[in-house]
């Protein structure tokens, strides 16, 4: 009988995520322009894709953004957690401040970014440039537009690990501290054989977390360059928002969607099985 | 007591029926407060004036207006006035029977005798009219008058003497096209529509609009590597992924930062704010072309339909039928230019308020001269498919940064377009 508690909620999860990702999988099989009907033309999307340089240019760009995100913000958040919860004085202020970033609208980012940090002409690099010190804006060059992008995105991203990975450090014994100070820890040492053992599990999920979220990424791409200039900032989300909205290609979309799904599923399976080997010790 | 109940509710009936109104629905795109507050009084109360016992509501959606139109065209639950984006989406939507044919309409408002015949032909699918254009916009090259005085330059009308005159400009350290795509990445389309129809011709590119012959021809190849040589050169700002080609591109132009500024005759819209801010005087001129005929290229921006679904057809097209007038087109230009130029074919009608710049009036008069001479070029945004039109857009600056050749990017604009031409998605082309 208290079976049937669940059903509301799975009549809600079935109607908006399970059809029409269902849906999702079925047109990635099919030609739609989003007006007439869909025809069924197999695997061609994906023959299609995998003879598309641009497809493989946002695929790497995406992995390019993986491994960016795992790195940089989790070493920041790391550090500055630690910080905080060595010197505990003024850490409720610097939380606030450090995560204030991610409380602003990403649109509203992006278009500050854009146009008063990054612009030549109106913004701080402009103010350099007229200074005599002459910085090119990373988003219009091929080869720094992507890192451009996730600069912006990276400011507004590490704060929310920094609150997280607080919060988890907080939870950490007492005990364990104190006995580690009492031997003469360093400060490093306290960090390598006290403090980030007992975050791993918060750390293990963040990274997950971070692979499935990376191959989302779409806002800021989508403000700050379009995927552009010339492809080189481009990401698989964008790549299917133009192919579903500007080329009207849903059947396209859909198969790039499936192929973000796919690298989703094999982090969550890895995810799964570390989480099912803790549970087993 | 049942008795005043009675006439009560009876009273109240007949007082409903009496307010019944028709109400047509209109979504629009996006319009600011001082532009929304014109609509109101030009095209709700006046047509409301005009037409009693209908009502209009127009809903405003914003840049996005095409994605929800066409879902909500899918579940049949559009607006009445459908406000499509262009010819490109006529097509698919007539096929799939969401548009109501306008055929009947015409004659009772006589749009066959008072709109401009290739406009009548743009909007339709298997020669059956559906859809007419909100307003018809061209892409010349707006110029600072008082900086060319001060210099002693003049008008360019020829290729040549526009590359002459670009090069004097970098000399002196002014930039001489005022252009940037940092917000609205199709701008890249209006230079790429600029070389294919001032450098390859207007014929040529009707020629592969109607598939006669490819894209990778050689007059093709010519007009992208002189957009590549202009870019080269430094035409183009080097800041031009950072310069929104709107208003801060006039804001250049007005300051006198940059000498030229080839757009289309949708910034008339900005150049009154932005010139007499800065004090000088503006210039317009078709874009100069290789023997110095200007050629005007020819855009549709947004076109109206009736819905099939719609349970108000009549006063959907009264609607319409009141924007197509030498009175609505004299009010609303009068106020707002370059967004409401319908393609009358008689604008002798039209007195435009002592405000509007004679410029705009000017310009607007000899677009519809040439049109109505049949001598005008195409905007790759009206009469190329959608993906190709997209893919022009993008490619174009892997062909400025040198990523790939012209060759190659006209290959992939011809494959584009053959494979979305046996889809049936190229848009209607009127012949020449």
């Amino acid at each position: 009988m208290h079976r049937l508690y669940v059903v509301p909620t799975l009549i809600i999860n079935v109607v908006i995520i399970a059809i029409p990702a269902a849906l999702t999988i079925l047109l990635a099989f099919y030609r739609w322009d989003g007006i007439s009907t869909p025809v069924f033309v197999g695997l061609s999307n994906f023959e299609g894709l995998w003879n598309d340089r641009v497809f493989w240019r946002a695929l790497t760009n995406n992995l390019i953004w993986t491994t960016l995100f795992l790195t940089v913000p989790i070493g920041m958040g790391l550090l500055a957690a630690t910080m905080m919860l060595i010197a505990r004085r003024g850490s409720t202020f610097f939380q606030v401040i450090y995560f204030l970033p991610i409380i602003i609208a990403t649109a509203i980012t992006a278009r500050v970014w854009q146009g008063m940090i990054y612009s030549p002409i109106t913004g701080v690099l402009g103010l350099l440039d007229r200074y005599g010190l002459e910085l090119s804006n990373p988003l219009t060059q091929v080869n720094t537009a992507l890192y451009g992008v996730a600069v912006a995105d990276l400011w507004h991203w590490w704060g929310f690990l920094c609150v997280i990975f607080f919060a988890a450090l907080r939870q950490v014994p007492q005990e364990q501290v104190e006995a580690a100070r009492v031997e003469g820890a360093t400060f490093f040492q306290l960090m390598r054989y006290v403090l980030l053992p007992g975050i791993m599990p918060t750390i293990a999920l963040m990274m997950i977390m971070t692979i499935i979220w990376s191959f989302l990424v779409f806002d800021f791409v989508f403000i700050l360059t379009q995927g552009g200039p010339a492809f080189s900032s481009e990401v698989l989300s964008t790549l299917a928002y133009r192919s579903a909205f500007y080329d009207l290609a849903v059947g396209k979309a859909a198969a790039v969607s499936l192929i973000i799904s796919l690298f989703g599923i094999v982090a969550t399976i890895f995810y799964i099985r570390i989480q099912a080997a803790e549970i087993v010790e | 007591m049942r008795y005043l109940f009675t006439t009560a509710l009876v009273a109240t009936g007949l007082a409903g029926s009496a307010m019944a109104q028709e109400n047509i629905d209109f979504w629009y795109e996006t319009a600011n407060p001082d532009q929304q507050g014109w609509i109101q009084e030009l095209l709700i109360d006046g047509f409301e004036a005009a037409n009693p016992g209908f009502g209009l509501t127009i809903d405003y959606r914003g840049n996005e207006l095409d994605k929800q139109l066409r879902i909500a065209m899918l579940s049949g639950s559009g607006p009445d006035v459908v406000l499509t984006p262009g010819p490109s989406y006529v097509a698919p939507m007539a096929q799939n029977g969401q548009l109501l044919s306008l055929e009947p309409y015409a004659e009772q408002y006589g749009w066959n005798a008072g709109i401009l015949p290739v406009f009548l032909e743009m909007g339709r699918y298997d020669g059956t009219l559906y859809a007419l254009p909100k307003t018809y916009e061209t892409i010349g090259l707006y110029y600072n008058k008082t900086l060319f005085a001060e210099n002693g330059w003049e008008v360019p009308e020829t290729l040549a003497e526009l590359e002459a005159l670009a090069d004097v400009m970098l000399d002196a350290g002014i930039q001489p096209f005022s252009a940037g795509n940092s917000t609205w990445r199709g701008a890249n389309e209006w230079f790429v529509t600029i070389a294919l129809n001032s450098v390859a011709g207007p014929d040529n590119v009707h020629a592969a609009l109607i598939g006669q012959i490819p894209w990778t021809s050689e007059p093709f190849v010519e007009a992208i590597n002189t957009l590549k040589g202009w870019w080269e050169k430094g035409y183009f700002s080097e800041n031009y992924f950072s310069i929104d080609g709107g208003e801060q591109a006039m804001d250049l132009l007005a300051t006198g930062q940059a000498g030229m500024m080839p757009s289309g005759t949708w910034q008339f819209q900005n150049v009154p704010t932005y010139f007499d801010q800065a004090g000088t005087e503006p210039g317009f001129v078709g874009f100069p072309s290789a023997d110095g005929a200007p050629v005007f290229a020819l855009g549709v921006g947004s076109t109206f339909s009736i819905a099939a679904s719609s349970d108000v057809p009549d006063g959907a097209a009264a609607v319409i039928g009141h924007i197509f007038t030498p009175e609505f087109y004299s009010a609303m230009g009068s106020q707002w230019q370059g967004e409401w130029n319908m393609p009358l074919s008689d604008l002798s009608g039209v007195a435009m308020a002592e405000t509007v710049l004679p410029l705009y009036t000017e310009a607007m008069a000899n677009l519809a001269a040439s049109v109505g001479e049949g001598s005008y070029g195409y905007t790759t945004w009206t009469f190329l498919p959608p993906a190709t039109n997209n893919y022009l857009i993008n490619g174009i600056e892997e062909v400025w940064l040198d990523q790939i050749t012209a060759e190659q990017y006209l290959a992939e604009i011809e494959a584009n377009f053959q494979s979305e031409m046996a889809e049936g998605k190229v848009p209607a082309i009127p012949s020449r």
